[in-house]
């Protein structure tokens, strides 16, 4: 039988849109540091690494994870990397959850870090064309990668794809109010690169078009920075709760799908994020859930693109499929409301560290359950091409 | 049919080997210019036959299973899993089809495809076809923006003159922009079409209100101006760029200069030009340099008309200087 997995440490470095004084091996190891000293347990007591890097191009490297298992301290031990594009983070905690459910290690490290802006254009003298041209690798290489594939305007498909089928929704002075609340609720985040852009939704609507129908304010930013979580098994994790004074957070669900890359009858459907309906679903699935919208108190969801954020809320059935605006017209997500969603300012305030994210995310889940003293969250990413893959997994605080 | 001898990397990006100081908080750190490259002769396998068939003869080619009959455009296996793996065969299918969805346009594009911008790129599906072929949009009429191009728009395969066995050798153009010969030929190669050239908007003579209209609102750019001048946040956002631009409006004109962090306006005429900015009313340009509105979307919006489209780089510069001034005014 499965062994129940949680989480006994957490810990995240600044993200920031440089970190010129940094490289990847010390923010590596920096949040690996401060993970292991928040769970209050030697890092001889880790048994496995687990790598969320996305992208050997930002790294400068094809195997960016080999020099840091020894820096952190893993030297002849278990490590594995994973990378699934966007959802690199999220897929990296599913496969650290499997090995110590299935009674292979006792504890684990996960480990997310990212560089990005050592990417440089020097035609345009500035990196952000670069770094997201270094996404653009990608891309399908035979079909799409020539045409100006980008992440911005395969998720702009998606987007698009559903406003077409609901044009009633996704209006512009809801994704701007969306955007406007997140720059709020990023400045309790010390950590977050944009804790102190504070936006309105005027500003929002008044900021540029980067990729129709995304405007600038709209859209995740791309963040250099490391986050870290110690996993363990049930009895471990109870020990260490115990010696730390700090309560386990408990996995209790997870999912994951990835969806076709091609698009058509029997292939991906424009309209929907069939990859976010199908992983959180088996993870409600598998955490008991029979209805989300009672159980669930907190969502950390890779808002890559802010109409996304809401697609994704509602492939969760957490608002209705074509009534996604309701997140604000019904206040259902803003303060007080029935869903706190993205406490930490999500990625288009805290950044995006690709790798990184998603246990950023889950650092902040963990942190606002014991906080708060709520029961449940769900943390989310995606990524791919079209919106393609997902993990999602439920967080259970007792 | 190959194309003109051209590198695979155009010199433009390449960097000059060199290296750099900068200090963050008293401490100095070393940046050196790299690069990390691979160079491929690379087989396209089983596509070929379609890069073929799109270089040589001018035919679009999907697979067919031949189990349940399902078509892929592109042709991108050659046995299908819906069927336990049964095989394919490669049919033509007809080169007009409809918008699987409505596209995305890219104005902000990578560092590979700034020549490019702004551009759509979207799905279609042939006539004959299932599944959707991701391909470039254009219009006949100048720069695309939202509303040209939705779900369901009929569009015509065209080919460029020159191909060379990829994906770039076609691009699509809504049909209600052809002539029914143009539509109906197999093969349309994009010399065959009428393209709209970019001609600077001509102006309506100035009146005396106009003239004052100019003077008052060039007052107010001026002033924004040396405001990002002082402001390091903004400056930054201008490092390393160097433009003389000539801005025209019916009340007059007056040149930005731009120069490796420093912005300045003058109400003089600029010899050589990198680029000329006409706007009617100054007011358009204004708006977008207070924050009021993006100077990007007044260029889409067709409030605002740029002689080189490769120059909306700049005008994202501007308006990221625009931004940044906003954000320091915040504290």
């Amino acid at each position: 039988m499965a062994k129940r997995v949680g989480i006994v440490g957490a810990a995240v470095t600044p993200f920031r849109s440089s970190w010129t004084e940094k490289t990847y091996y010390e923010l590596a190891q920096m949040a690996t540091r401060e993970a292991v000293k928040d769970a209050q347990i030697p890092i001889q007591d880790v048994d496995a690494a687990f790598y969320a890097i996305y992208n050997d191009i930002f790294e400068r490297t094809a195997i960016p994870e080999h020099a840091i298992h020894g820096l952190c301290g893993m030297q002849n031990k278990f490590g594995i990397r994973i990378t699934t594009g966007g959802a690199t983070g999220a897929y990296t905690m599913s496969a650290a959850h499997a090995y110590l459910a299935a009674g292979r290690y006792k504890t684990a490290l996960v480990l997310g870090v990212e560089k990005a802006t050592d990417c440089f254009d020097f035609s345009s003298m500035s990196a952000t064309p670069e770094v997201i041209k270094s996404i653009g690798w990608s891309g399908d290489s035979f079909f799409e990668q020539a045409i100006g594939w980008s992440a911005s305007d395969s998720y702009a498909e998606v987007v698009l794809g559903y406003m077409d089928e609901h044009p009633g929704d996704l209006k512009p002075e809801i994704t701007a109010a969306i955007s406007a609340q997140l720059s709020q609720q990023v400045r309790d985040n010390p950590y977050a690169q944009r804790q102190f852009d504070q936006v309105t939704a005027e500003e929002v609507l008044n900021s540029r078009l980067v990729a129709y129908p995304f405007r600038e304010l709209e859209i995740c930013v791309y963040s250099e920075g490391a986050a870290a979580l110690i996993l363990a098994e049930e009895e471990t994790a109870k020990a260490i709760s115990r010696s730390s004074g700090q309560p386990v957070v408990w996995i209790t669900g997870l999912g994951e799908s990835n969806e076709h890359s091609f698009a058509g009858k029997n292939h991906k459907d424009m309209r929907r994020i069939m990859s976010d309906y199908h992983a959180s679903h088996g993870a409600y699935e598998m955490a008991g859930i029979q209805d989300p919208t009672h159980s669930i108190d907190i969502i950390e969801l890779h808002d890559a693109f802010v109409h996304q954020l809401e697609i994704t809320m509602a492939e969760f059935g957490l608002v209705p499929l074509g009534r996604a605006d309701a997140l604000i017209e019904e206040g259902l997500m803003t303060p007080g409301g029935r869903y706190l969603v993205n406490p930490c300012g999500g990625l288009i305030y805290c950044g995006h560290a690709v790798g990184a994210s998603n246990i950023m995310s889950a650092w902040s889940a963990r942190n606002e359950l014991i906080k708060r003293g709520l029961k449940t969250a769900l943390v989310h990413g995606t990524g791919s091409t079209v919106a393609q893959y997902t993990a999602c997994l439920i967080f259970e605080h007792e | 049919m190959a194309r003109k001898k051209e590198k695979l990397i155009p010199s433009k990006y390449i960097p000059d080997v060199g290296s750099s100081i900068e200090t963050v908080e008293g401490q100095d750190y070393l940046i050196v210019n790299d690069a990390m490259y691979t160079f491929y002769r690379r087989s396209r396998g089983e596509f070929s036959a379609f890069f073929l068939a799109l270089r040589d003869e001018k035919k679009l080619l999907g697979c067919s299973c031949t189990a349940c009959g399902l078509v892929r455009v592109p042709p991108f296996l050659t046995h299908c899993p819906e069927c336990n793996f049964a095989s394919t065969e490669l049919i033509e299918v007809e080169q007009v089809g409809v918008m699987n969805s409505t596209p995305p346009i890219t104005y902000f594009a990578t560092a590979l495809f700034q020549d490019m911008a702004p551009y759509g790129r979207g799905r279609v599906i042939f006539r004959g076809a299932d599944t959707a072929m991701s391909v470039n949009l254009y219009t006949t009429t100048g720069i695309l923006v939202p509303g040209i191009i939705s779900k369901g728009t009929e569009v015509k395969l065209v080919f460029r003159d020159k191909r060379n066995g990829d994906v770039k050798d076609v691009f699509c153009v809504p049909t209600s922009e052809l002539t029914p010969d143009q539509i109906n030929k197999k093969g349309l190669l994009e010399s065959e079409i009428d393209w709209e050239s970019p001609v600077e908007p001509k102006m309506p003579k100035a009146m005396k209100k106009d003239v004052a209209l100019f003077e008052k609102v060039f007052k107010g750019i001026k002033t924004i101006v040396e405001e990002m001048n002082r402001n390091e946040r903004a400056r930054k956002d201008i490092v390393g760029w160097k433009r003389n631009v000539l801005v025209k409006t019916r009340g007059g004109q007056f040149a930005v200069m731009i120069d490796d962090g420093d912005i300045r306006v003058e109400k003089k005429g600029v010899r050589s030009p990198d680029f000329v900015m006409v706007c009617e009313n100054p007011n358009t340009l204004l708006d977008g340099l207070a924050y009021r509105g993006a100077i990007t979307d007044s260029v889409i919006n067709k409030k605002l008309w740029i002689s080189k489209n490769m120059e909306f780089t700049t005008i994202f510069k501007l308006d990221r200087m625009a931004r940044s001034v906003a954000r320091s005014r915040k504290g």
